[in-house]
This record gives structure tokens, sequence and C-alpha cells, in this order.
């Protein structure tokens, strides 16, 4: 019976194990090895705004682990493999032998390396401890002051929790806007704007020197501008795969470890996937991490299929976000940023609302759509936004009209035929069934 | 297993649909919250309405976090609101733009078949929708891409 051996328990490790369950009811040895009890990092926003309760934060129960017939190795952690031996060796000395290696540790947040970013009520905010950290930090919230330090995806991620608790919010960017690797300087402006009305205050170009301590306070000092003092600060200034473990295994690395179309890296029989894997991506075909949850999904059911003795290719993975600000909806796809598209955008200032789209020739590459919740949901725009991106389905009948009219994209959508090019379309090549429904043989 | 087909060709752009559906599913008659919703091709005089296809690679369901998207008896999928966090992973995973977020309950919500009675189809007066063994296909794309392909192009008579 071949033996899977998966290290890390988020997302892509969860989906390698149901897809593999999925695809031979038990008849296989998986050994999860993991340092925590896998857990939800999509959900830690809403266990820091109270929404849901701890437990709602775990995917995978030791018990439904162990209903999949998991061998799973909770708090141990991977030290290095030996790929001539076949084996992967854990802090401690135990070996475990594999036929496959699945390597989906993930990464870590990154501080900005300023004195002081070590010191206590400074957290990042990427892992249940660190969200946990952050959630007593905060207390009752009211009136609690908190600094964030950069102003990216994850930072917008929390912003709802915080402030919908009565936190008064300072968040501080090195770059010259917010969303820096999210959405375009017409973009920003609107949500700067829309962040100012709503008493969260934003300094862009801004650098964070040192963080001292001022009684219970942390007093924060910058390259430029006056002094910031906080009760707690927050450092979402960027994550970096974990990927110094495998220096030594012979894998080919880049920012992460280089895989292929079936997520197979280039020594046999090892595989990687979410965060750290670096694999092709759907517009470009150019290799690139996407360190977002629907592409550590993707790996991992890819990893898994192929792991599994299927010959399953991976079309690529779509860079995408989805972040809902104080109840402005703001999402991209693709190469939104792509200096060589031809690009069609337009504002409505009064809603606010924000359209962007960009092609090479009649297909659509990359798109921006911006606007209120409420809103945003009265059209069919975001998914077929993305349906149109990951398709790349010729629109070019339609193009003068949305160069016209940006807004106008669910006609595009519905005469381009995108629907229908999507049905058949899957990535494992079969209908997906319900996680519930997925069970060992017995 | 029943589907919805649409047949857009006979759709006159009643509307009928949007109201039964978003009554069904929000007890209001709201359209913006209906789960069908109907594309006025104006330089023809024609009309398609659109919804979820209940597509087998299931994206909202694989995408889900929380696996709160399960297929129903219907054959639905569906979003169990107890468990969904509203966190929209499933609105970008979807490429048909049928996985939409309510703002007011905070859940994401599509179309669930209104658990094997659609209202929608119950309701349109001229058979452009209805619920009945057949296999999944693109029903509006071939009258759709016929819009498209107007000599005329397809701002014909809009402006």
């Amino acid at each position: 019976m071949a033996r899977h051996v998966i290290v890390g328990g988020g997302t892509a490790g969860w989906n390698a194990i149901t897809t593999l369950r999925e695809l031979d009811k038990g008849e296989s040895e998986i050994v999860l090895v993991a340092d925590e009890t896998p857990y939800s990092r999509m959900v830690l926003p809403y266990y820091l705004a109270r929404d849901i309760a701890e437990s709602h934060v775990y995917i995978a129960s030791p018990p439904k682990l162990a209903a999949l017939n998991v061998d799973a190795r909770l708090g141990a952690r991977a030290e290095r493999i030996d790929a001539s031996a076949g084996k992967l060796i854990l802090e401690g000395g135990d070996e475990i032998e594999y036929d496959n290696l699945l390597i989906a540790t993930g990464s870590s947040a990154v501080k900005a390396p300023v004195p002081g970013a070590d010191g206590k009520n400074v957290h990042s905010f990427w892992t249940f401890p660190q969200a946990r950290a952050v959630a007593s930090g905060v207390g009752e919230g009211e009136g609690a002051r908190v600094a964030m330090i950069g102003a990216g995806f994850i930072a917008f991620t929390i912003l709802n929790a915080l402030v919908n608790q009565g936190v008064k919010l300072t968040v501080v960017e090195l770059e010259s806007r917010i969303l820096p690797r999210m959405i375009d300087d017409t973009g920003a402006g609107i949500v700067q704007d829309w962040l100012n009305d709503r008493g969260v205050e934003v300094r862009t170009s801004t650098q964070l020197a040192s963080i001292e301590d001022k009684g219970d306070a942390k007093l924060l000092k910058f390259k430029e501008g006056p002094d910031l003092e906080v009760d707690l600060v927050i450092m979402a200034t960027g994550i970096k795969p974990n990927i110094d473990w495998v220096a030594d295994s012979g894998l080919e690395t880049n920012q992460g470890i280089l895989v292929d179309e079936h997520c197979r890296t280039n020594v046999a029989n090892i595989y990687a996937a979410g965060d750290i894997a670096e694999g092709p991506d759907a517009v470009t075909g150019e290799k690139v991490v996407h360190a977002i949850e629907p592409t550590a999904m993707q790996h991992g059911r890819v990893a898994a299929a192929n792991m599994a003795g299927q010959e399953v290719a991976y079309k690529g993975s779509l860079l995408m976000n989805i972040v809902d600000v104080l109840d402005m909806e703001i999402a991209s796809f693709g190469a939104w940023d792509d200096p060589d598209a031809e690009v069609f955008e337009a504002v409505r200032a009064e809603r606010p609302a924000y359209r962007k789209l960009l092609f090479h020739g009649g297909r659509l590459t990359g798109a921006i759509i911006l606007g209120k919740t409420r809103e945003i949901w009265t059209t069919n725009d975001v998914g077929m936004l993305k349906g149109l991106v990951y398709t790349g389905v010729d629109i070019s009948e339609w193009k003068e009209h949305l160069r016209e009219n940006p807004f106008d994209v669910k006609r595009a959508f519905l005469a381009s035929g995108a629907a229908g090019g999507l049905l058949p379309e899957t990535v494992l090549g079969r209908p997906s069934i319900s996680a519930h429904e997925i069970a060992i043989s017995s | 297993m029943k589907i919805l087909k649409i047949i857009p060709e006979k759709c006159t752009g009643c509307m009928r649909c949007e109201l039964a559906c978003s009554y069904e599913q929000t007890g209001t008659f709201q359209p913006s919250k209906a789960v069908i919703r109907v594309s006025a091709f104006e330089g023809h005089t024609s009309y398609a309405p659109y919804t979820c296809p209940q597509c087998d690679e299931a994206w909202c369901l694989t995408a889900c976090p929380v696996e709160a998207i399960g297929i129903s008896p219907a054959g639905a999928k569906d979003v169990a609101d107890d468990i969904c966090v509203g966190c929209k992973l499933c609105t970008i995973a979807c490429p048909y733009g049928t996985m939409f977020y309510d703002i007011d309950t905070h859940k994401a919500f599509k179309c669930d078949l209104c658990g094997g009675n659609p209202a929608c189809a119950s309701v349109c007066p001229t058979d452009a929708i209805v619920f009945e063994e057949a296999d999944k296909t693109d029903w509006v794309g071939p009258f759709a891409a016929e819009r498209a392909k107007s000599p005329a192009g397809p701002l014909a008579g809009v402006l």
C-alpha cells in the first residue's frame, strides 16, 4: 500500500488528504506531519470579530482525521528530507519513509525589521496563536488604539473586525497607496477616502523607524511624520514561504519550491502545494507564488490526484483577492497591473464605484471591481470577471462596447459563451463531491 | 437529475422569475436578491434569464474553507448558513457569477433550486424556464452569441 506523507496541515495539506481519500477510499497510508491541529486561516478574521467560536476555526479535528484513517503526527515538525533514501526526518530524529511526499508547509509572517518589533503588544496576524494574541490585545475593543503596519490584503481582512469593535485604528503603509498589490492608484484613492470618512487614519509613504515602550503604551516613530502612540501594534508587513528546512534536499527553489503543472518538484516523488509552491500562473504561464487560499486548495487537490496515480495537469492558478472594507467590496483578478495591457476603466464617483478591465487582443487578462457591498451583489460581475479572465474566452465582439462602458460585463459574459466553455472545465476531471461525503471504505 | 433549463428565445422579459425567486429565497420582493437574473439585449428586444448551472466542478463547494457548501437532495450546491462565515471566497471562485453575498445576513447565497421546486420555473408564463430531466449544457450560449454576432453589432438600437 502506497504511503503518502504530507507535511503541513493548512489548506493545501487538508485538501490533499480529502482528495486522496475521495479517490482511494482508504486504500493508501496517509501520514500527516503538522505542528498544529489543522485550522482554517481564512476564518481567523471572523474569530477576531467574535462572530465565531474557536472551535469553528478548526477544519480537521483529530477525530475527523482518524475517521479518514490519517496517521496524524500533530505537534511534530519536519527537519529535513533524505530524497535518495525516500525518507522524511522529523525534529527529534524520527524518520518516516514515503512513496510520495507533499510539502505544504505554507508561509510565515515577516515583521518590519525595526527596533522594538519583537516587543510586547506587537503582533503579526497570520497564525491562530497570533490571532488569539491580537484578540486578547484588543480586549473589549472600545477605545483601544491600534496601529496597523502595512496596508496589504492581510491587514484589510481584519480591518472590519477591529473598527467594528470600536478600535481607534491608524493604518501605516510604506508604499504610496494602500493595497499596493491588490488594486491600482485610482481604486486605492477611493478606498482611502472611504476609510477617512469612517474615522480610520491612513498614512501612506510612511516608513516605520522604531517602536518604543511608553508606560503600558507603544510609541511609534517614523522616518517621516509625527509619532504615534497606541496600545497595540499589528505587523501586517508581508509573508514568506517556509522553505528554509528543505535547503539541502536537492529541490529547485526560487521564491518558493518550483513545481510543474502536476505540482511535481524536480525530485522524484516529491510534490509541493500552496504558499510554498511556485507553479504556473493561469494567465501568463509563468511560475509564481500565489499565496492565496484558492491556489492552496487547487494545488492540494492536483498534487493529491497525481500522487494517487492519476495524470492530472493543472491549468495554473489565478491571482485573485476579495476583501470587504466597511461595506465596500474590493476585488481584483489576474494581471490587473499589467503595463502592456489595453486598459478600459470608469469611475462612478457618486456611488462610489470603479471598474478596470485589462485586455490583450480580444482576451480579458485582468480586472478590478470596487463598489459598495450592497450594490456589488446586485450584479453577477465579480464571478463573471473571474470567469472571463480564467477562461480567456474571446470577447472581441464586445470589446468596443466595454471600452465605452466597462460596467456592462454581464452581457459580454453571456454573449461570449463563457458559461458554456466553463461547463466541461474541471480541475480534477470529474464532478466534485461534498466534503462530508468523503469516507474510507470499511 | 432535473435541472433548470432556460430557453431564452421564449423569454419576454417580464421579470416574474426574479420576483418569485427573491420572494421564495428571502421573503421579500427584491429582484436585487434574486439568484436568477434576466439580461436585456435591447437592440434585439430579447432577454436572457441566467442562474447557477449547478456545475459539476462545484467551484464554490471546493473553495469553501469551512466546508459550508454541500450538495442537496435536489442536486443543488447549497450553503449551510450556520457554517458559512461570509468570507466570500466562493464568490471569486465561482467563474459563472452566480454566487452572491447578503449584506444583511453576512452569508453567501446562491440558487438552491428552491429545494426541488424552483419558483422561477413555476411562475414563468412562457415556459422560458423549465425544471426537467436534461443534460447540463449551456442553454443561454447559442442565443446570446447570436446577439453578439449581429451584423449591426451588440449596440444596435441601444444608444
